[in-house]
Parts: structure tokens; sequence; C-alpha cells
């Protein structure tokens, strides 16, 4: 392996185990009679449930918007103009699906850009074949 | 001084993010999803949109009782007069998926405050685009719990005898607030109350004052890319 791959491969390893949530509790996928009913209840909560969580108190900033942001958020709504999905689909794409290192962890328009290309695959509009062709595609366009 | 602790950027190429949505946006219109008409007539509607229309039905209910018994009972019918159509906002055809617009009157012993703890559910066509700090973890995470421990982190004390009441917004159900109008604005038109009804007053997270025209400055996060004619 030629050195420089060596250290991208490193540090994405290096990364990903940085982004594994910290449990205070052993798991492994356990059978059924070790789950009560209020682990279950507290496996069934949703990432994007945060309200009444605590939080350190941090200092309030407006941010400029970027360029992919804006053409983001004009995309999903033009998909949604134009019947590919609706409100209740965007909303469990966009926040329950993605799990708690995901939703805490992107940008808020790179989750909706992610559930925008997650439901043209999904639905079958695109394949991932295309997806990927036309990533590396534009990826050449900035070379 | 504090930019010197900001850490560098860490994006020093096109991003993925970049990529990724000119890769969705061009393969959406090549299938014919939507078209390239569509969303430029979107963005244009998007960079349209602002607090001004919401600023204006608060400076009518200040000076029209009738207008602000309307306003608080059916906010919906209260919008179109200040030119807001819930079912039709962009006035081409939308997906609007909110259509109940509820109008929350400040008064001297109740102060509201507006959050949505679930996602970022915002009245984006009366009130614009949502600001950052709205769609944190951290504004929804405390505002319920800590309330005016927030609002004080946006200069704003709220009297001990003065309750706070949160609005957890959502999908279909979006909220402003209607604030007191403050002292010295009597003779006012309504242009000029509209003036001083800032955005986050209509938040919550401030008060209109006769001197005050614009939201209080606060940091603000560059851009890599901004938006075009920012």
């Amino acid at each position: 392996m030629p050195s420089d791959t060596r250290q991208k491969v490193l540090r994405h390893i290096d990364i990903v185990g940085q982004l594994q949530p910290a449990l205070h509790q052993p798991q492994h996928a356990p059978l059924p009679t070790e789950i009560d009913n209020a682990h279950y209840r507290a496996y069934m909560r949703t990432s994007h449930d945060v309200g009444g969580e605590p939080d350190v108190t941090i200092q309030w900033h407006e941010k400029e918007e970027e360029q992919w942001e804006l053409n983001t958020y004009v995309t999903c709504e033009c998909l949604a103009w134009r019947g590919v999905w609706n409100a209740e689909e965007r909303r469990r794409r966009q926040n329950v699906d993605l799990g708690q290192t995901q939703y805490l962890g992107l940008p808020y328009y790179g989750r909706w850009l992610l559930s925008a290309a997650r439901i043209m695959v999904d639905k079958q509009h695109i394949t991932l074949t295309e997806l990927m062709n036309k990533i590396d595609e534009v990826k050449k366009r900035y070379e | 001084m504090a930019d010197k602790h900001k850490p560098a950027p860490m994006v020093d190429e096109v991003s993925d993010f970049e990529v990724l949505e000119v890769a969705v946006r061009e393969l959406a219109i090549e299938k014919g999803l939507f078209s390239a008409e569509d969303h430029r007539r979107f963005a244009e509607f998007a960079h349209s949109i602002g607090p001004l229309p919401a600023a204006r039905l608060v400076a009518k209910s200040w000076l029209d009782p009738e207008f602000k018994k309307l306003a608080l009972e059916d906010g919906f019918t209260a919008s179109k007069e200040v030119g807001i159509d819930w079912l039709n906002p962009t006035g081409f055809g939308t997906p609007s998926d909110y259509c109940d617009l509820r109008v929350l009157e400040n008064t001297p012993s109740v102060h509201h405050v507006v959050v949505c703890t679930l996602c970022s559910c915002y009245p984006r066509p009366i009130l614009g685009h949502s600001p950052e700090w709205y769609r944190t973890p951290n504004y929804r995470r405390r505002l319920v719990r800590w309330p005016r421990q927030v609002l004080s982190e946006f200069g704003l004390q709220i009297p001990s005898d003065v309750e706070v009441r949160v609005e957890d917004s959502n999908q279909k159900c979006r909220f402003m607030v209607m604030p007191m109008r403050p002292e010295g604005t009597e003779d006012w038109s309504e242009d000029q109350l509209a003036e001083i009804v800032t955005r986050d007053c209509m938040l919550g997270v401030a008060l209109p004052h006769p001197d005050r025209k614009a939201d209080d400055k606060r940091p603000v996060h560059k851009a890599a890319n901004p938006v075009h004619g920012h």
C-alpha cells in the first residue's frame, strides 16, 4: 500500500473511532429476556427528540449561508412540489433515520442533502451507480 | 483576538457536500423530477421571503383592535391581509405542509418564546428563513427547560413575576409572537411601527423598542462559498 494511502486509511479509522458514541451499558444484541420495557422505551427514543436535554451556555451566532445550502433547500422543496416526497417522509429521513452520530455530526443542510439523494435512490428514480458516476463526473469538473 | 482561537476551516478543497448537491440537483433535472426552471423559480421565492409580512401583521394589530382580534383567533386569515396565503405561499403552487399559524400575544404577565424541539419548524412564509441558532440542538435542548437562562443569553431578562411560555412548533402548526407595543410609539404610523418589530421580537428572544430597528449584532459564521449576492 502506498504510504499516503496508508495515512489516509489510518486517519479514516481514527476519525471513525472517535465518532463512536460512548455507551455506558454493555451491548451485545441481547436475548429478549434481557430487555425490560423501560429499556425498550429508551431504545425507541429518536435522536432528534432533544427537548430538555442539558447543554452548556454558548454564544449565539448568525450564519452566512453556503450556496450549496440554499441550493439544497430549493432542491428539497422542488422534490416536494413535484410530488417526489411529502412532509412526513422528509422528516423521517432527515431526522429519524440518520441515527445519532450523523444527526448531531452533520451540518443542518447536509442532512437535507443526504435525504434528497436517498429518496431518489430508494424510490428508484436513479440507481446508486448513476449517483456514483455523477459524483465522479462533478468532481472532475473541479480538478 | 477571538479569531485567533478559532479552529482553521477543515474544508480546504471542494467539499463533498458541494459535489453531492450538484450531482443530486442535476440528476433530478435530468430525470425530469423537476425542471431547471422550477429550481430557478423556487430559488427566487427563497430569496424573496423575510420577516416584513409578520412585522406588518404585528403593527396592524397594534393599530387596529379588530385586526388584532382576527390575528389572535385566526392567524391564517389575518396573514392574507399582509400578503401571505399559507395554502399557497409561493403563488405558483408549493409543498406547503403547514397551514396553521398561531399568533401568541405577549401581555404584562406572559412572555412567549418559540422553539421547535423535534426539528426546526419555522413560519418561513411570513418570517423568512430561520436563523442558524434557532436550528441548533443547544437552543432546542435548553429553551424548553431553562427558558429564562437562554433568554438572558440573548440579552433579555424576563422579570420573575412574568410567566415565560415556550411554544414548541410542529410540522402542521407554526407560531409567531406578538410583542407588546412599546411606550414612546404613540402616533406612529404602521410603517414606523413595523420597522421596530424585528425577527427576534417575533420569536420572543427580544423586545421591540422605539430606538431598535435591527436585531442585536451577533458574531457571524462566515461561509466558504456564500450565496451569491450576500
